[in-house]
């Protein structure tokens, strides 16, 4: 006990997360022990990535502060997939889709960055906006029907599995959350991250890019919401105009349980890494359970206010 | 002190912001008269106001709401889960005036929910109702058990489509729901303190101002209104679907910033709101009947809003409007 109340900042919220993944783990090991094998834990992987790519976009964005938050990124998922697809309709050699599909994201994310920046509109107002924009298009371009046409090669590695390990989740999620885990710990920008979510006026003062840096990260955040909706189009064979839904409540709630602080300056990716595992291993449980999905979303939104909550409540007691 | 100019305006005071919105109103109105035949008609008009009801209630409290600085995109299904609890008492074949009490009640009780999470737990108020709003779909789904709530008694209908010397009950309810927001607003302290909120919430405490109280008190008000409007809601349609008020909250929202309140607080205009209602419903109904398939919706509403503000935003810099600024 003592040395919990010594644990502070990123290792405790990582010994949280693992004593609330251990219970959920235990629980459903309790009410369903068949679940437990191989194959259960490359479900959860693989129905890991795309959340864990756009949690990581939704992670740095907050973490840069100036009220910064994306909640276009369900709608950017859905409409980079539906846009790489269609243009592969279109006559595109398909070598190119990945790249189509992450600029597709990264475009978008960018002008949140732009509304954002020049335009000084209020990140959340601005990327509800675009939000709405994007998701809205994914649908009504394909009239909500799911677009096939997927190469052959992408499936073979939006399928793939090496020891347990989904492909997608070990060539794209792990390093992704490394070198961000590397650019923030260990390079000049890292520091610049934190220091304009701290403190953004002295952050200028100094002479940091603020700007910039800020138009960066939405970009980011666009293009790894990009690389998510192209491992939805390799894992899943299609493209599906509402792949992205819900993703802005749980990108939120993956960021603020792995210990992001939502005013910005604080917090690391490792936690959102270890919060996103924890997340779907609830769902995947619950799915297990046979319990209707339409849980899962209550679920999510009731753990984003209690995190906040608690958040405040811990900031209360230590003072 | 915009706030205290504003503070003379009169009920139906017409500023460009407003008069423009008229403009842009009537515009859309001959361009789809012209476009679609079935469009002038006393039948589609009468659609257009029908279709306002609920949205002008609930844009008059997120009226209140964005010029305190707040948001709450929970709205939409706070009214949906209000029309369940409607539709519960008039399926036990409750009598009338529960049915009508209950509405405004389940209202303001979220709304205690939301201000309980947003204001006196500290939590933006954008994440805490997109939390919410979670909670809500997941309650909307199960109190429903998969299933649409249909065939309602006509008890409420009966009541509200009556008229009283000729004017329909809809309207008397909804000028005097203006009335009663516009005399909160502009003629008493509270919404002094609610503009100055909005401008600076620091600076509002530190003069004294029970910020605490007055964003609370908005979104329980906020509430209520939802709690009319889910009223309305069965009492026209007399059915409870699984997708109620799904696109409700962005609406409002819309039409609440092409009023031209300002979501940086401090200033807002009611009148402005009810114009950004009825434009945004003519456009939708207009885009209907010219062949738009009702999918593009979301996505002309949220060009709208980003349309706007980007005007705004671009606009405020142009050298004129830095001349005004200067001198005011």
């Amino acid at each position: 006990m003592k040395k919990l109340r010594n644990l502070h900042g990123p290792a405790l919220t990582l010994a949280l997360l693992c004593g609330l993944w251990l219970i959920v783990v235990v629980g459903l090991a309790v009410l369903k022990p068949s679940v437990f094998n191989l194959g259960t834990v490359t479900t959860i992987l693989q129905f890991s990535t795309v959340l864990a790519l756009v949690g990581l976009g939704q992670g740095l964005v907050i973490l840069a502060g100036g009220a910064g938050i994306d909640l276009s990124v369900g709608g950017t998922v859905s409409l980079s997939a539906i846009i790489a697809i269609l243009s592969l309709k279109m006559g595109l050699p398909p070598v190119l889709l990945p790249v189509v599909c992450i600029l597709a994201g990264a475009l978008l994310g960018a002008l949140n960055g732009v509304l954002v920046n020049r335009l000084a509109l209020l990140p959340f107002i601005a990327t509800l906006g675009t939000f709405f924009v994007y998701s809205g298009t994914a649908l009504a371009v394909t009239g909500g029907a799911a677009q096939s046409g997927v190469p052959a090669w992408l499936l073979l590695w939006g399928r793939g599995v090496v020891m347990g390990i989904p492909l997608p989740f070990l060539t794209l999620a792990i390093p992704c959350f490394a070198l961000a885990g590397l650019v923030l710990m260990s390079t000049a920008w890292g520091r610049w991250i934190y220091a304009m979510g701290y403190n953004e006026r002295s952050a200028r003062l100094v002479g940091i890019p603020v700007d910039r840096v800020r138009l960066i990260l939405y970009a980011l955040s666009g293009a790894l919401a990009g690389a998510a909706g192209l491992v939805s189009l390799a894992w899943l064979g299609s493209g599906r105009p509402n792949i992205g839904q819900n993703l802005e409540l749980e990108s939120l709630t993956a960021a603020m349980l792995g210990g992001i602080v939502i005013t910005g300056g604080r917090g690391g990716v490792g936690g959102v890494f270890a919060a996103v595992l924890l997340l779907v291993t609830l769902k995947t449980g619950l799915l297990q359970l046979n319990i209707n999905t339409v849980w899962q979303v209550g679920i999510v939104g009731a753990l984003l206010v209690a995190v906040l909550l608690a958040d405040r409540l811990s900031q209360r007691w230590r003072s | 002190m915009n706030a205290v100019r504003q503070f003379r305006n009169g009920v139906i005071s017409m500023n460009g912001r407003e008069w423009s919105l008229l403009v842009a109103c009537l515009l859309a109105i001959v361009v789809f008269a012209v476009a679609s035949p079935h469009y002038a008609t006393s039948g589609n008009a009468i659609t257009v106001l029908r279709n306002s009801v609920e949205l002008l209630l609930i844009g008059l409290g997120m009226t209140l709401l964005l010029a305190m600085g707040g948001i709450d995109v929970s709205i939409g299904i706070v009214m949906g889960l209000a029309a369940i609890a409607i539709g519960r008492v008039l399926g036990a074949d409750g009598n009338p005036l529960l049915a009508l009490v209950v509405g405004p009640l389940v209202g303001a009780l979220l709304g205690c929910v939301t201000a309980a999470v947003v204001v006196l737990g500290r939590v933006p108020a954008i994440v805490g109702t997109l939390g919410l709003l979670g909670v809500y779909r997941t309650a909307v789904f199960v109190l429903l058990g998969g299933q649409w709530l249909s065939g309602l008694p006509a008890t409420l209908t009966n009541l509200l489509a009556a008229s009283v010397l000729g004017i329909p009950v809809p309207a008397l309810v909804i000028a005097s729901a203006y009335l009663a927001v516009w005399l909160a607003l502009r003629r008493t302290p509270y919404g002094l303190h609610l503009l100055a909120i909005g401008n600076s919430e620091e600076k509002a405490r530190l003069s004294g101002i029970p910020v605490v109280k007055v964003r609370f008190m908005t979104f329980v008000v906020s509430g209520v209104l939802t709690g009319i409007a889910a009223t309305f809601y069965v009492a026209t349609y007399r059915n409870v679907e699984m997708s109620i008020g799904s696109t409700l909250a962005l609406d409002a929202i819309a039409a609440v910033i092409l009023g031209g309140t300002s979501i940086l607080g401090g200033r807002c205009s009611l009148l402005g709101t009810v114009l950004g209602v009825l434009l945004l419903r003519i456009l939708q109904n207009g885009l209907l009947l010219i062949g738009v398939p009702s999918l593009w919706q979301p996505v002309v509403t949220g060009v709208l809003i980003i349309g706007v503000l980007g005007f705004e935003a671009i606009s405020n810099r142009l050298p004129l409007a830095r001349f005004q600024r200067a001198r005011a």
